[in-house]
């Protein structure tokens, strides 16, 4: 067998440290020796404070405990996001983390809703999903098991704080033999033959080697850009947000089981509830309003009051033109940056990595050669990331898009700009006849697409002919009873305060 | 509500008949018209096998999968036999089912190249529920549900196309389609590449909202909307005739079709309940149609008068264009080898019945229609090459087709499961891992790797258990029925 695969994470952060976790714990000491070099002299970013539902199974897999996750990171939970003022000022919709009623003789539910909103049914989509409801009554409680409960249409995700989860997955890590060193990276080596990187060289003069270097140095990709040159593309043209401010205040009103973004002169702002404090940010286009103005305009809104002052960050939206070069991975803001409207910066960490681990293939039989990466391997990986990332940028873009807003030039820009094709087609889709394209890979399934398509004030003019079923059937029926079992599961829902109370109480570092 | 109120099929056979019956069942609510148009009967096919899928297929029709049996003389099929495709001797399976059950959260056939990556060979079926009932002669329906072995497989038939048709046009029939008075003579397009009418042989005239052709090869409708428009696989798939018979039954057939590799292209069996179907596929480039037909005698000499099939590989770019789609052969021309074709048409009228359109003017449902079924159609006719690309026939034909690059997509399939065993799959693809385990691994490719985590997970299953997973699947295919007994059971 060959000798373990040395990988050597370079930054600490969300995106160092939940790699240096999930490596450890999935391969055993005899397969790999994981050293993480953060500086502590740099701050992390610690985006995503919110996550999505995908996070419980990077949790399952590594081993993390939820409850003790939670408690330790003064966590809430998370049933959608809630958009105001997004097509219009005044609106507010949420994009909830489950299905809108269920499929009937193979069609999806909301060909039904169209079918008798066109005869006159007034009653909103959002009084047929479960997560909605709940979020608008500051309820929680965890799904059901038994795929025929209401209970069960539901998922749910955390709203944590990123420094916390960050301390938490390094002792995670360091009691599963992560080694970590403080230190600043002032050198990287490359090997002559073929341009891999050999070494990197740490302020207090050691020298590092490793056969795969994980960059999570953020932004600037120390090893993947400045190191590797490796490339980016930009698709500011499409999210011409490239700016945001932070700051946490207190908490004041209801713990909301739920995520708020609203839209703004020049941006919008993020509203995360976590047990000690609410997370705030205003993300905007440096075009469209200044660093200042952004700040003031922040804290003019905030619930509480401010426990910190605005932290400026600064980004473009694109993706790194290969997330895996040669013998360097990017993960976290070294591989790509997409805005956390939805929430996917934790997502995409955890996709490169789950996606790492699963095409990891070294050599089998004996070979001393474990830092040989096979490239069909790597462009399979890369690929896949891609994918990833473009089906994102996507379903970011329509949020933009998909506005009637005329108050500010930023809305006049996203409302006019040009979109991809994917986008474009569709968008027309779902316009004419409320058919929502699906894919099998990556994020965002029908309900997600449903809920910003109409949220957005995407109308469809028509439904699924099927929907049209033979006289005698009484639809209406059907969809009341949808309705009454949220109702009933509702008012047995404890408040998500309630329930956090029990569940996992926040523990004091 | 659509404004569709007619819908006139083009076509003479199976597929029409499938889509006429299916367009009815499911509009039933509706005042919607379906006529069939008779287009001229080409060579026709003597018979076909079918993917699991036409189960489906049969529920949304609301056609009794029994009072198919008995009318028809249908059989099942749980698995496809590959004769001499790895040299003279070999032999390998692609059964419809699972290979082994998932243990430690990870697909059972990963342990299977595992132990080939050690050397040691092990056959998938002697895992597979539905393998060893098909090699040992049995049938039974799947039971049961979840992760059950009896739960884990399922079903395709054999089908005489005569039988096959007059049941499915009755069917159709009696949903409420209608057949015009004379067969297809003209198609009358307007300027606007819109069909405006059909001239019937009788000199009538029809006009319909909406168009299907179901043609078959000559695609009477669509190649009058958008000419020859086609995408050519044939440098891929040279195969471009077939030879078909009926002949006498086998003893105590087993639920599997059979094929055997030859020198310019592979030869098949299929059984009948009261007879059995063969055929020879070529490529005519490589073989002289009359010496096709002499192997085809020398196959099977008790074989009645073969009738010849020509095709060439390859799929219209546009499968719907104006008021005209094109489904099953009409738009995609595949050698029968994975026994797709129904399928191709299934989904075809899936997809048309999901777009349908609610008005005549919009162009965006066929968008989308065009852009899923040319990914459906691709995707097979990787599945059908990869049989190629995995054989290790020698001669001139089987030189040709390894020696032209596979399509991309097929590529990197094929580089990533080389590198480390993995099989990824995109969207819109009819056959799943397993099914490319299958293939791959009764194929004789081996990766030249394994992922780590996988290899992780392997170390936890127990040898025992192995074993017992193996016994298993024996007992419980030496308790089937034989075939045919099943077949003549169901039939009464």
């Amino acid at each position: 067998m060959p000798g373990p695969l040395r990988i050597v994470i370079v930054g600490g952060g969300t995106a160092g440290w939940m790699t240096a976790a999930a490596l450890v714990s999935v391969f055993g000491p005899a397969h790999r020796q994981v050293r993480l070099i953060e500086s502590s002299e740099i701050g992390i970013v610690g985006v995503g404070e919110a996550t999505l539902p995908h996070i419980r199974f990077f949790n399952r897999r590594i081993g993390i405990d939820e409850r003790e996750l939670m408690a330790k990171t003064q966590a809430t939970f998370k049933l959608g996001i809630e958009f105001v003022d997004w097509a219009r000022r005044g609106d507010s919709y949420i994009h909830p983390f489950g299905a809108y009623g269920s499929r009937l003789a193979g069609v999806p539910f909301h060909h039904y809703w169209l079918r008798q909103r066109e005869a006159g049914d007034p009653t909103p989509i959002e009084e047929y999903s479960l997560p909605i409801m709940a979020s608008r009554a500051n309820k929680f409680a965890l799904p059901a098991e038994d795929p025929s409960s209401v209970l069960s249409t539901f998922g749910y995700a955390f709203q944590f704080d990123a420094s916390l989860y960050a301390r938490y997955l390094r002792g995670f890590s360091e009691a599963r033999g992560v080694q970590r060193t403080d230190g600043r990276i002032v050198d990287v080596k490359l090997r002559a033959a073929d341009g891999w990187v050999e070494s990197v060289k740490l302020d207090s003069g050691e020298v590092v080697t490793g056969d795969l270097f994980i960059d999570c140095s953020g932004f600037r990709g120390l090893l993947i850009e400045q190191a590797l040159k490796t490339g980016y593309d930009e698709w500011t043209k499409w999210l011409p947000c490239d700016r945001a401010m932070a700051v946490p205040c207190e908490n004041s009103g209801p713990l909301t089981p739920y995520t708020r973004a609203t839209a703004r002169e020049a941006g919008w702002q993020w509203r995360i509830p976590l047990q000690h404090r609410t997370g705030n940010g205003y993300v905007y286009s440096s075009h469209f309003i200044s660093d200042d103005e952004a700040a003031s305009r922040l804290l003019e809104r905030l619930d509480g009051q401010k426990l910190a002052d605005p932290r400026p960050l600064r980004f473009t939206a694109g993706r790194r033109r290969k997330t895996w070069n040669r013998n360097v991975v990017a993960i976290g803001l070294s591989g790509g940056f997409l805005e956390p409207l939805e929430s996917t910066s934790i997502y995409l960490i955890q996709i490169a990595i789950t996606t790492l681990i699963d095409y990891l293939a070294p050599a089998s039989g004996p070979s001393t050669d474990a830092g040989r990466f096979d490239p069909r391997i790597v462009d399979a990986f890369n690929r896949w990331i891609e994918m990833e990332y473009d089906r994102v940028r996507d379903f970011l873009i329509l949020h933009y898009h998909a506005t009637e807003r005329d108050d500010a030039p930023i809305w006049n820009y996203c409302r006019t700009m040009p979109i991809p094709d994917s986008l474009a087609h569709k968008m027309e889709l779902f316009r004419t006849r409320g058919h929502v394209v699906t894919y099998k890979d990556g994020l965002f399934l029908e309900p997600s697409w449903l809920a910003v398509y109409l949220g957005q004030r995407v109308m469809p003019r028509g439904h699924d002919a099927r929907a049209d079923l033979p006289h005698g059937t009484d639809i209406g029926t059907h969809l009341t009873r949808v309705r009454d079992s949220i109702q009933d599961a509702l008012a047995r829902m404890p408040m998500h305060e309630d329930f956090l109370q029990m569940y996992c109480p926040a523990t004091l570092p | 509500m659509s404004q569709l109120r007619n819908i006139a099929v083009a076509g003479h056979g199976v597929e029409a008949w499938i889509v006429a019956a299916g367009l009815r069942r499911a509009f039933r609510a509706r005042p919607l018209d379906v006529r069939v148009v008779a287009t001229p009967a080409q060579p026709a096919r003597i018979g076909r096998w079918t993917l699991p899928s036409q189960r489906g297929m049969h529920s949304l029709l609301g056609v009794n999968e029994s009072t198919l049996l008995a009318q028809t003389g249908a059989t099942f099929k749980l698995a496809t036999e590959h004769f001499g495709w790895q040299g003279e001797g070999s032999r390998w399976l692609h059964a419809h089912g699972d290979i082994g059950a998932e243990m430690a959260g990870t697909p059972f056939y990963k342990f299977l190249l595992n132990e080939l990556l050690a050397g040691r060979r092990q056959a998938p079926e002697s895992f597979s529920l539905a393998g060893t009932a098909a090699t040992l002669g049995k049938f039974a329906r799947p039971m049961g549900e979840g992760r059950a072995l009896t739960a884990g497989f399922t079903y395709g038939f054999h089908l005489d196309e005569a039988g096959y048709s007059r049941f499915l046009r009755a069917h159709a029939l009696g949903l409420g389609a209608t057949e015009t008075s004379a067969p297809l003579r003209d198609v009358r397009v307007g300027e606007n590449g819109c069909i405006t009418g059909l001239v019937l042989a009788d000199g009538a005239e029809i006009t319909a909202d909406y168009y299907v052709d179901c043609s078959g090869a000559a695609a009477s409708l669509m190649s009058r909307v958008t000419g020859d428009d086609r995408e050519d696989w044939s440098a891929w798939l040279p195969c471009d005739r077939m030879w078909s018979a009926t002949a006498p039954a086998l003893d105590d057939p087993p639920a599997l079709t059979r094929t055997f590799a030859g020198s310019a292209g592979w030869r098949w069996r299929a059984p009948l309940a009261a007879g059995s179907l063969v055929g020879h596929v070529f490529a005519s480039r490589f073989e002289d149609e009359a010496v096709a037909r002499a192997e085809l005698q020398a196959f099977e000499p008790r074989a009645g008068e073969p009738v010849l099939t020509s095709f060439s590989a390859g799929r219209r770019r546009r499968f719907w264009a104006g008021n005209c789609v094109a489904v099953g052969e009409s738009s995609v021309a595949l050698e029968p080898l994975a026994g797709a074709e129904l399928h191709l048409a299934q989904l075809g009228l899936a997809r048309f019945l999901e777009l349908f359109p609610l008005d005549r003017a919009s162009t965006i449902e066929a968008d989308e229609y065009n852009r899923v079924m040319a990914e459906h159609a691709d995707a097979l006719r990787d599945f059908t090459l990869a049989h190629y690309r995995v054989a290790t026939v020698p001669g001139a034909f089987w030189d040709a087709v390894r020696s032209k690059d596979p399509p991309a997509r097929l590529a990197e399939r094929l580089d990533l499961y080389g590198a480390g065993g993995r099989i990824n799959l995109h969207d819109h693809e009819t056959f799943e891992e397993t099914d490319w385990a299958w293939l791959l691994l009764g194929g004789g490719r081996t990766p030249d790797s394994l992922e780590l985590q996988i290899r992780l997970q392997i170390e936890k299953f127990s040898a025992q258990e192995i074993g017992a997973l193996r016994d298993h699947v024996k007992q419980l295919a030496a308790s089937m029925p034989r075939h045919l007994d099943f077949v003549r059971r169901v039939q009464k």
